[in-house]
């Protein structure tokens, strides 16, 4: 993707002077950003600079102190806005994976898509009469059950639908926290450092699967320490440090051209 | 110390003769069936009223609503905690229902109080049982963009409640031993009948010696059912 077609297009996310703060601290003092659609975007930097905190003001699981975010046209900073609704088209995958515990692994992936699909059933058969609710309701949970199992058959865990997330390792959990999100049909996909709580041998399997995901076209932004993995996949790298995206550009110019001295120091130290 | 076998002997026969014969065993099924009547309904009751309040109480402060809610609850739980619930057995009986202009049989009565009373105390439980919840799980469920509620109520809460299985096991056993006071407003429970049996020769020892053996058997019969319970779910989740 080159420059001129990317900023001739409107931007799926156009964050505008983000600010948090936690107590004193100010965490984000500031960022003003676009993001096109189909870009991957990977955030980079010290701990404690932000880029964790500026992934999770994206969608408001930490709610902005200042600025906009604005996702297809609305401002998610603003409190008046149903966040749930926005919130089902920004998948989100976490360090700890955080699947439910109480469910099993096909009921992880259903309890979205089923809860959501059945609230918008029951809001049109109340305007369309009771009559079909029913009817509706059990070709919903048959579709949304058929898809689950095709993202599991997509990463081959088919066969592990009816366990709980207890008796898996650490990369099946992840692979299966990111179909969970693709469930949703997101837009954009949050990676908030998936490989970091993982084992080394099964950073592999979960970096595979969001690389699939990413020729795949999904626009996707990703917090990550995996500077291999950043170079490879990323169309832009934001440097986060001191909440400021203090230095920006395409892998090839952040990894082998950076501009400022903290990049380089920071560079000369993780690679 | 023969005679004094002797003695309990024929104190044992007096009571026998009123529990099989005359018909005191009805009474003491009768007491049975309302002690636990009072427990397990207030039980329910207890753990609905409790999970709303902690539920309320672990919603997130920037709304004024939730703010006015969570002081109600407050006011809740200081009450029925802070005085004794022979004073709220009193005040159900004969000032709360009276002014409600409500009648209802004693057994009601004793059941809905024990039902509040316990709510307070299984609110505080549950609250606890849900901040032992990892909180990824609410933030996992928040991010697909499932409301708060639906959150709680399909992830959160039933894992809490695995957590807190034990300590609802004991507020159980507490409301059993707590039923021995309604008496106080004329309900019949396992107290009262077997003082029924003892005046009815005036002979209280046996009489008062197997209530105590009944409510005990009763309290290990409930921990051993809980025992069981726990040993299951922690089989579903071993690694």
């Amino acid at each position: 993707m080159t420059e001129s077609e990317t900023t001739a297009r409107t931007p799926l996310i156009r964050i505008e002077d983000l600010q948090k703060r936690f107590g004193s601290l100010q965490v984000l003092k500031g960022i003003t950003e676009n993001v096109y659609e189909g870009e991957k975007i990977v955030v980079i930097g010290p701990s404690g600079g932000g880029k964790s905190t500026f992934l999770r003001c994206l969608n408001c699981m930490e709610d902005p102190d200042g600025g906009s975010i604005f996702f297809e046209g609305v401002d998610l900073a603003d409190l008046k806005v149903d966040i749930n609704v926005h919130r089902e088209h920004i998948g989100m995958v976490f360090q700890s994976f955080n699947l439910f515990s109480n469910k099993t692994v096909l009921e992880n992936i259903m309890l979205a898509p089923l809860t959501i699909g059945t609230r918008r059933l029951r809001k049109e058969s109340l305007r369309q009469g009771l009559r079909g609710y029913r009817k509706a309701k059990k070709e919903l949970t048959d579709r949304v059950r058929e898809e689950a199992m095709s993202l599991l058959k997509r990463i081959g865990l088919e066969e592990k639908a009816d366990e709980y997330p207890s008796k898996l390792s650490g990369g099946q959990k992840q692979r299966i926290a990111i179909i969970r999100a693709l469930a949703m049909h997101p837009k954009v996909m949050l990676f908030d450092e998936p490989t970091s709580a993982l084992d080394p041998e099964m950073v592999g399997e979960v970096l595979d699967l969001i690389r699939k995901l990413a020729d795949a076209g999904m626009t996707m932004i990703i917090v990550t320490h995996e500077m291999g993995f950043a170079r490879e996949i990323a169309d832009r790298v934001f440097f986060i440090s001191d909440g400021v995206i203090s230095e920006q550009g395409t892998p090839d110019e952040f990894f082998n051209h950076p501009r400022q001295e903290r990049t380089r120091d920071f560079l000369s130290k993780v690679l | 110390m023969p005679s004094l076998i002797a003695d309990f002997a024929k104190k044992w026969e007096k009571f026998y003769h009123v529990f099989a014969e005359s018909g005191g065993y009805r009474e003491v099924l009768l007491g049975l069936r309302n002690t636990l009547l009072i427990a397990v309904l207030g039980l329910l009751i207890g753990i609905l009223i409790g999970t709303l309040i902690a539920a309320v109480k672990v919603l997130p402060r920037y709304k004024r609503v939730t703010r006015f809610f969570q002081k109600v609850c407050d006011v809740y739980v200081a009450f029925f905690r802070g005085t004794p619930m022979v004073v709220q057995l009193l005040l159900g009986y004969y000032v709360l229902f009276p002014l409600l202009g409500i009648s209802l049989p004693v057994l009601e009565v004793c059941i809905i109080v024990f039902g509040l009373n316990s709510g307070a105390y299984v609110s505080e439980i549950m609250r606890g049982g849900i901040q032992s919840v990892d909180p990824g799980q609410m933030e996992a469920g928040r991010a697909l963009g499932l409301s708060f509620s639906v959150t709680m109520g399909k992830v959160v809460i039933p894992q809490a409640v695995k957590n807190i299985l034990p300590t609802l096991g004991n507020e159980f056993i507490t409301l059993i031993k707590e039923t021995s006071i309604v008496n106080f407003i004329g309900a019949t429970d396992l107290c009262v009948a077997f003082r029924y049996i003892g005046t009815n020769n005036y002979e209280f020892m046996v009489p008062y010696l197997v209530m105590a053996v009944i409510y005990i058997v009763l309290v290990l019969l409930i921990t051993w059912g809980i025992r069981t319970m726990e040993r299951r779910m922690k089989r579903s989740d071993r690694v």
